[in-house]
């Protein structure tokens, strides 16, 4: 039955990548959003998430300069790849069947 | 923004991947919210330094296990060179491990003794002939136990097969009897009941038995009433006593089933080389081996002054338990790790070839990866990590090609070895252990190569022309200067194979003085009460004779009390009666065999003048003995020996006979003097049967047996081999070597020409379109073979100085196993150097083949 796998994805990936399904994002934006989640990391712990997503080929990182006031920096920004939306939509198949299963008592388990 | 100066820093001192993937970002963030906010990046710089070097460990770690999927998927995308490198290692790896499990279960276990390293076995050795033996006087025994101090205490002890007689069937037992206090030395207390102890030797003490553990649960169901009871051994009833411990056995590579007490007088007798034993001594606390050879020394030149007419020439030394049950087997197994060593370092060398030349290949990638950033380290481990990979895959494929060799191995050690835990040999934790560093240190060798040729400035060639191959010379160059060293390595092992191959073909056609084929040996020995009386023993081997005589297929037989070819080196004086050594001083020592008159004619050794012994010669009559050739040309120039009479410790004989020389000891042996005393004057309680058969002499067992226990069925009846056996299991160690170097030499040879061909293939893939001008401005088919095979013949050329002279210099080491072959034999060398070109040639010749057929259109358009 479709979504009653285990994820691969861990919640912190889940959420990560939950949020690059809508829109490429920087790395920063990115950590501000998961920690309103209450997942509160610090920037190299952060990095090593997403670093670690990239080389599992579930995103695309690069660097891309900005202004901020008067002073040219850049960011790491993040672009989910298809194959981790595919693992993003497995997972969440696999909360709402449990979801599912849970409101209805587990009747058929 | 710049990062500054503090930043730069710390960002060095970080792992790469480490810096890369979690550093930049952060700072990059920690800039970006600077601008914003206008607060210092000092303090957040190093806080984030301190992050990252928290967060290293793992973050390594995942880069690691990220490298290893990415080496096992490359490994699978390439399936041809995968089993070819896989294959090669594991080939290697398995015959190390191997060959280690043995050198681990001969030379590393610790002995079953604890600080068995302060064990010190004596040996003797006679300056005046050379020859050393593994045992000492007793005279000379109890003199040094009185003097020594280096040792805690000396033990005298001997071994032997006995028979138990229970009531039910009788069963053999091998026995180890010892001075008590061998057990206290070995620091090895019973299991069960007690000790020997000194008053179990005293002269009428009742006889008593310690029980070995295994026979102890085997034969009497573990049964704690034993001790107390009475069993006979042999002929003597002795009482049990106690259980030794379990797994105790002593010497190591002996069965130990029962402990019985020896004797030693308290006083040294006036013969005082009237008999031997075997002795061993425990380091006092105080002292050291060095110390204890240089005082065995010392008392060794106090006995040569005090008793010059005994003891001149006579030397005593002390060597470790280890090496007295190892003797040259200990070396001539480390020499074959050695040689099996080169072999792993010839396949790794092969590996490297393949993957320089998958590294040229890869070329495209290194570039891309080093054009986006990637630093030279990050690819080194990628690299060693592919390497890692594919020594991790080899090792276990290695470790299963061992698990099948070793009992191969096993059965091919011949028993002479006295190879201990023989029975034990396996993969333990030092084996998996030394496999695992193997493996590790194979890595490195092979997988160095090629990570080191990655280079920025040829990936940047790379990516500004794929197509062409120009920067791929120095790979070339350097798989060229790999095949070098395999070529020298290989030839190195063919010049020990062929050494010894040449020591073993010299020895098959040694001539040892007499005939071996169909000749059965058995050894008897006659149960002591009923033979007490020499007379007895006289009309029962008489009846034993003439038995055989009558036996259908029995065509002669002997008797001695020295078997030839058992590494048996017992010597006697010699002394003229009419020109007797004169006072004070030892007479020279010559071979001394107790034999029948049918010895000779058994073994057919020629009897040059004279007569052998025959019935004639009975106890009580005129003293008779027969000496070799070698005696008579060394006593006798000149003169007719036969009817001179020499002295013997009871008087003199009359010398009767001359017979052929025969290498006794072994058939490396020189041939040598040999006295001969008829057993026929003086019956011992036991001796070797020698039977010569009409056809195979295993078939007559049976009824040779059925006539011995017809004549007397208590008689114990042991070993019974052939002469043939016993000779073939005297240069076993020699076949075993000889095997062995033979395959690690092939083994070699065959890589090495694989080694050749990868590069020469290699090089007329990058030639392709030089080959094709070539061709096409009228190149003959034997100008472009030559073109091709130049290269080959310089590699293969200049391996093989190489190997020559690492091979002379090598070869000096397996001395110890050669025979009648100088380690240096010119023959044996340039052998080598032919086998090797000729395969080099044909390894060369395949692609040169290919040079010569392509088409020149072709080749001039190949990129």
């Amino acid at each position: 039955m479709a979504g009653s796998r285990i994820p691969r994805l861990t919640h912190q990936q889940f959420l990560v990548l939950g949020l690059l399904k809508e829109r490429e994002q920087p790395g920063r934006v990115l950590r501000q959003a998961i920690a309103a989640h209450g997942v509160k990391r610090s920037a190299p712990a952060f990095y090593q998430l997403m670093a670690r997503l990239e080389r599992d080929r579930l995103v695309d990182g690069w660097y891309e300069q900005i202004t901020t006031g008067d002073q040219a920096v850049t960011e790491r920004r993040y672009r989910i790849r298809p194959p981790g939306a595919k693992l993003w939509a497995e997972a969440r198949d696999f909360y709402t069947t449990l979801i599912a299963r849970a409101e209805e008592g587990w009747s058929d388990a | 923004m710049r990062k500054d100066a503090l930043a730069r820093l710390l960002s060095t001192l970080l792992p790469d991947a480490v810096r890369q993937d979690l550093f930049e970002p952060s700072l990059q963030d920690l800039y970006e919210e600077s601008a914003r906010t206008g607060r210092g990046t000092v303090f957040a710089s190093i806080g984030l330094f301190l992050e990252c070097w928290r967060l290293a460990p793992s973050e390594v770690f995942a880069m690691f296990t990220h490298d290893v999927r990415h080496a096992l998927r490359l490994l699978v995308r390439e399936p041809g060179f995968t089993v070819a490198a896989i294959l090669t290692l594991a080939l290697g790896v398995g015959a190390n491990v191997t060959v280690f499990a043995l050198v681990n279960a001969a030379l590393l276990r610790p002995l079953p003794y604890p600080d068995a390293d302060r064990l010190l076995v004596l040996e003797h050795r006679d300056r005046r002939t050379g020859i050393t033996k593994p045992f000492i006087a007793i005279g000379d025994f109890v003199d040094l136990r009185a003097r020594q101090r280096s040792f805690e205490s000396l033990a005298a002890f001997g071994t032997g097969p006995s028979t138990v007689f229970t009531g039910e069937e009788p069963f053999d037992i091998f026995v180890l009897q010892a001075t008590p206090d061998l057990l206290g030395l070995l620091r090895t207390p019973a299991s069960l009941g007690r000790a020997l102890t000194a008053d179990d030797a005293r002269e009428r003490a009742a006889p008593v038995v310690m029980l070995g553990y295994e026979v102890w649960r085997q034969r009497f169901g573990a049964d704690a009433s034993v001790i107390g009871r009475s069993i006979k051994v042999d002929t003597l009833m002795r009482q049990v006593v106690g259980v030794a411990a379990p797994g105790f056995r002593f010497p190591a590579n002996a069965r130990t089933d029962a402990i019985v007490p020896m004797a030693v007088p308290p006083e040294a007798p006036s013969e005082r080389k009237s008999g031997w034993t075997f002795a061993v001594g425990r380091l006092a606390p105080d002292s050291s081996a060095d110390r204890a050879r240089d005082e065995l020394t010392t008392i060794s030149r106090q006995m040569e002054r005090e008793h010059p007419d005994q003891n001149d020439g006579s030397e005593y030394f002390a060597v470790t338990v280890r090496d007295a049950v190892m003797g040259e087997t200990g070396r001539a197994l480390v020499l074959l790790l050695a040689a099996v060593g080169l072999v792993m370092l010839i396949a790794c060398v092969n590996v490297a070839t393949l993957l320089v030349a998958r590294a040229v290949g890869r070329r495209q990638e290194t570039a891309v990866r080093i054009a986006l950033g990637a630093a030279r380290w990050r690819l080194v481990a990628q690299w060693l990590t592919e390497s890692l990979v594919l020594a991790a895959v080899a090792g276990s494929v290695g470790i299963l090609f061992a698990r099948w060799a070793i009992p191969v191995l096993v059965r091919m050690v011949p028993v002479s070895t006295g190879l201990p835990e023989l029975a034990r040999i396996g993969i333990d934790r030092v084996v998996l252990a030394f496999t695992v560093g193997l493996m590790g240190l194979t890595t490195l060798v092979f997988g160095l190569a090629p990570a080191l040729s990655i280079r920025a400035h040829h990936a940047a060639d790379a990516l500004v022309s794929p197509g062409r191959v120009t920067s791929a010379t120095s790979a070339r160059r350097a798989s060229s200067a790999l095949v070098v060293i395999e070529t020298a390595l290989a030839i190195v092992l063919l010049t020990g194979a062929g050494l010894v191959l040449r020591s073993f073909s010299r020895l098959l056609a040694v001539d040892p003085g007499f005939r071996m084929d169909r000749v059965l040996t058995i050894d008897i020995s006659l149960p002591s009460d009923r033979y007490s009386e020499e007379p007895s023993r006289t009309a029962f081997y008489a009846r034993v004779f003439e038995g055989l005589r009558q036996l259908a297929g029995v065509e002669a037989a002997g008797g001695a009390i020295v078997m030839p070819l058992t590494g048996n080196n017992w010597t006697g004086p010699f002394d003229r009666a009419d020109r007797p050594v004169p006072a004070g001083q030892r007479p020279p020592d010559v071979g001394w065999q107790a034999a029948t008159g049918g010895y000779f004619s058994t073994l057919q050794i020629p009897l040059r003048a004279g007569r052998l012994f025959n019935p004639g010669d009975r106890p009580g009559g005129p003293a008779v003995v027969i000496i070799s050739d070698a005696v008579r040309e060394r006593f006798f120039a000149g003169e007719d020996p036969i009817g001179h009479k020499v002295r013997t410790g009871s008087g003199e004989a009359e010398i009767v006979g001359v017979v052929g020389n025969i290498r006794r000891a072994a058939l490396t042996d020189q041939p040598r003097a040999d006295m001969y005393f008829p057993i026929e004057q003086g019956a011992p309680p036991g001796m070797t049967l020698v039977i010569r058969t009409a056809d195979d002499p295993l078939r007559s067992v049976a009824a040779i047996r059925t006539l011995l226990r017809g004549i007397e069925p208590q008689i114990a009846v042991r070993d019974i081999q052939t002469l043939d056996a016993i000779a073939r299991e005297s240069v076993q160690i020699l076949r075993l070597a000889l095997w062995l170097l033979g395959v690690f030499a092939c083994a070699a040879l065959a890589l090495a020409a694989v080694g050749i061909y990868g590069v020469m293939s290699h090089s007329v893939r990058q030639r392709t379109r030089e080959i094709g001008m070539r061709v096409a401005l009228g190149a003959s088919a034997s100008n472009i073979v030559w073109l091709v095979m130049r290269e080959g013949v310089v590699v293969a050329g200049l391996g093989a100085a190489l190997g020559l002279a690492a091979g002379i210099g090598t070869a000096r080491s397996l001395d110890a196993l050669l025979y009648g072959t100088s380690p240096s034999d010119p023959l044996t060398l340039a052998s080598a150097v032919v086998v090797l070109f000729a395969v080099a040639l044909l390894a060369c010749y395949i692609p040169a083949r290919r040079a010569i057929r392509l088409d020149p259109v072709t080749a001039l358009a190949a990129q």
